[in-house]
């Protein structure tokens, strides 16, 4: 599925008896809908091109792997993230699930404040308190009709404030050296946080493409009163995106304590700025129903790509972030160039 | 809401009655405080009619931890309770707590660490308004003075940012054998801290021409981002970075753990600022390349704004008799590495401070020029 605004046979929502009616769409439609998704691909090949003529070091291997690297939990993230976009709605708790989520984790596993070991339960504790983050968002949202704006700020609050809690004033060091090299260390020379992002990315898509979760998402993203009139059970599938965006925060989480072997209630600062901006660079639209984890991998790798690019390209620290906002926006803006006739509400 | 509910129309009179009302309400809470404002400045204050807060950006870090327990420690010496504002870095927040709590009775004692130093001018004048006292460290602008405003104003503590950039750059260079690339990991650029550590570093540089400054960049206080910007950077000036100076204690951690990944741990000296817990282990085991840090005793921070405001609340201190060079200072830093980091690994107790909550000024390097 390539993800534009698409009607309900094409969605699948029908039932498995219909056929996909992509295929019965002339060549022209097929054509129109792919050039409409090539934006961002042909902004992040344009901006490659652009710091390897600034900086030859930039294709260098070393710093392919250090763009992957770097690219990797905010992929996880932004996965996760995709699916609550696509509804419509948005997850502002990310960095609080962050925070708890690290701390639980390496409170469990080998640490220099108690006695735990529990390893990879330890990770498991991690990802089940973003996943119960997640459940309580979606529950809030969907039970108390409050908007994901306002549910995911609130959460996304006592996230930290549990992280802060846990915390007691000094960020407690994990001690277990298998689990850190999950954070730092490589396999064949790429780094293990890679394998687990592409894995996350693989089972994103799985779950975009040939799950009902992923599937109805678009439809809800799509027109939510169809969706509720053709009887899908909407609050269902809200839930559950809710829980897959929790889930990948707090597998995030795990993976930056990995990494920087800590927990710590700071330890997710500036990644839900990131995170919407790679889902939205992208080509995923806020207001849902577009888009999908693919879109996310170029938007995600065209953050990475100018972060680490500016940097390369010796462009001064006091104006880089200026100069991010600007081909951020032009990014979104070219993105949006051929379908910004279509798109008649702009919020 | 139910399509029942009856849409009733607001008579004439009912208008003049809600007009008058409100006219009448807002005349008697504009007499109240206004009565409010003439009796609480200026004279002394008895313990029960103050109230102790402490104002930091958050108490998820260990220095701002630190501090607040030192806070505690003044508050346990005479007797009171503290009360602790956290901003999350936001300065409009911080501003909105601080102007809440002042619109209570009681004659506030405020002990603050501003966000950035444009937020400087409206707490001090929000406290003068409503007659408390306040003592402001780290940030201020550089034209605005504390006898400017007024006596409320008790003082404004800093440490020399110079000094403490220029004696970690001189340690990170003896480490590193006296000739070398490094980079630098700056703080969020308008800090009047991240400034003057990397004048002090260039200081440094300037007088150590072996040393080559490859790269500076801004890491913004915290680990993360270090982490990554390290990374970038090892690979943009790869094989040649031989030190890493960071502008603070969080950043050159994160720093530490991008060298371990990339297989340079201990190779590679580090230094930082602020001492936290962490980073005097790190010095302490020799084989992380942790340097040298340096302490600017955030448990003394914590309480020596309190007892200062509390002296000059109680009337022990007369604000208009101090001289400029006790109403603006540089405390007093230490340079902490593997020769002397046995003494700060242990926390404090509260009775190392008690000489300096009776001399508030024992620790006054100096004006702030």
């Amino acid at each position: 599925m390539s993800g534009t605004a698409t009607t309900l046979a094409e969605s699948g929502a029908t039932g498995p008896d219909a056929r996909p009616a992509a295929a019965a769409a002339p060549a022209r439609y097929r054509f129109v809908r792919r050039a409409l998704n090539a934006g961002p691909v042909l902004a992040l090949i344009l901006l490659c091109l652009l710091f390897t003529v600034l900086n030859s070091q930039f294709l260098t291997v070393g710093n392919v792997r250090g763009i992957a690297d770097a690219s990797a939990i905010l992929l996880v993230l932004a996965v996760g993230a995709t699916f609550v976009i696509l509804l419509g709605g948005i997850d502002l708790s990310v960095e609080g699930v962050m925070a708890s989520s690290s701390l639980v984790a390496v409170l469990l596993a080998a640490n220099d404040r108690n006695g735990n070991d529990l390893g990879y339960l330890a990770v498991l504790g991690g990802v089940a308190t973003g996943a119960l983050f997640g459940l309580v968002n979606g529950v809030l949202h969907v039970r108390l009709r409050i908007p994901s704006f306002m549910v995911t700020l609130g959460t996304g609050a006592v996230g930290i404030g549990v992280a802060t809690v846990l915390f007691g004033g000094q960020p407690p060091r994990l001690l277990d050296e298998g689990l850190r090299d999950w954070g730092i260390g490589r396999w064949a020379g790429i780094p293990r946080v890679v394998f687990i992002a592409a894995v996350v990315l693989a089972l994103g898509y799985f779950l975009q493409r040939f799950t009902k979760v992923g599937r109805y998402a678009y439809v809800i993203g799509g027109d939510e009163q169809i969706a509720r009139l053709s009887g899908i059970p909407i609050a269902r599938f809200k839930v559950a995106a809710f829980v897959v965006s929790g889930t990948a925060a707090g597998l995030a989480g795990v993976m930056a304590a990995a990494r920087l072997g800590v927990g710590d209630v700071q330890i997710g600062s500036g990644q839900l700025f990131a995170t919407i901006t790679a889902v939205v660079v992208g080509g995923t639209l806020l207001t849902g129903g577009r888009g999908g984890v693919l879109q996310t991998l170029v938007g995600t790798l065209l953050i990475s790509v100018l972060a680490n690019g500016l940097i390369l390209s010796g462009v001064s620290p006091y104006v880089q972030k200026a100069v991010q906002g600007v081909v951020i926006v032009a990014a979104v803006a070219a993105t949006m160039w051929t379908a910004r006739n279509r798109i008649r509400v702009v919020k | 809401m139910s399509i029942r509910t009856p849409v009733r129309r607001v008579g004439r009179r009912m208008r003049a009655a809600v007009v008058v009302a409100a006219a009448v309400s807002l005349a008697v809470t504009a007499c109240s405080s206004a009565s409010d404002d003439d009796t609480s400045s200026g004279t002394a204050k008895s313990k029960e009619d103050i109230v102790l807060v402490e104002a930091i950006r958050s108490l998820s870090n260990p220095y701002h931890a630190n501090w607040a327990k030192g806070g505690q420690f003044f508050a346990d010496s005479v007797g009171m309770q503290v009360q602790v504002l956290t901003d999350e870095g936001d300065s409009q927040k911080q501003l909105a707590q601080i102007r809440s709590l002042l619109s209570g009775d009681k004659t506030v004692v405020l002990n603050v660490d501003p966000n950035t130093s444009s937020d400087t001018q409206a707490i001090v004048q929000a406290v003068k308004d409503a007659g408390g006292y306040v003592v402001t460290q780290w940030n201020k602008p550089d034209d605005l003075q504390p006898w400017d405003v007024g006596d409320n104003w008790v003082a404004h503590i800093s440490f020399d940012g110079t000094v403490s950039g220029y004696e970690i750059a001189k340690k990170l260079f003896e480490a590193m054998g006296g000739s070398g690339g490094i980079i630098a990991l700056q703080g969020i650029l308008d800090n009047v801290p991240a400034k003057q550590r990397f004048a002090g570093l260039q200081k440094a540089l300037g007088e150590n021409p072996n040393i080559q400054l490859l790269d500076q960049q801004t890491a913004e206080w915290t680990r993360n981002k270090a982490f990554q910007v390290t990374q970038t950077l090892l690979t943009k000036h790869s094989g040649k970075v031989k030190g890493v100076w960071a502008a603070n204690d969080d950043m050159a951690l994160g720093a530490l753990q991008a060298l371990k990944a990339a297989g340079l741990q201990g190779k590679v000296p580090v230094v930082g600022i602020d001492a936290v817990p962490e980073a005097l282990q790190s010095i302490k085991s020799g084989t992380a390349g942790y340097v040298a840090t340096v302490s600017s005793d955030a448990f003394w921070q914590g309480g020596v704004g309190l007892a200062l405001g509390y002296q000059a609340a109680t009337g022990e201190l007369k604000v208009s008799e101090l001289e400029q060079k006790d109403r603006a200072f540089y405390g007093k830093q230490f340079v902490i590495d593997k020769s002397n980091v046995d003494q700060y690994l242990t926390p404090p107790e509260a009775s190392a401070y008690t000489s300096d909550w009776t001399d508030p000024f024992a620790r006054n390097t100096g004006p702030i020029s």
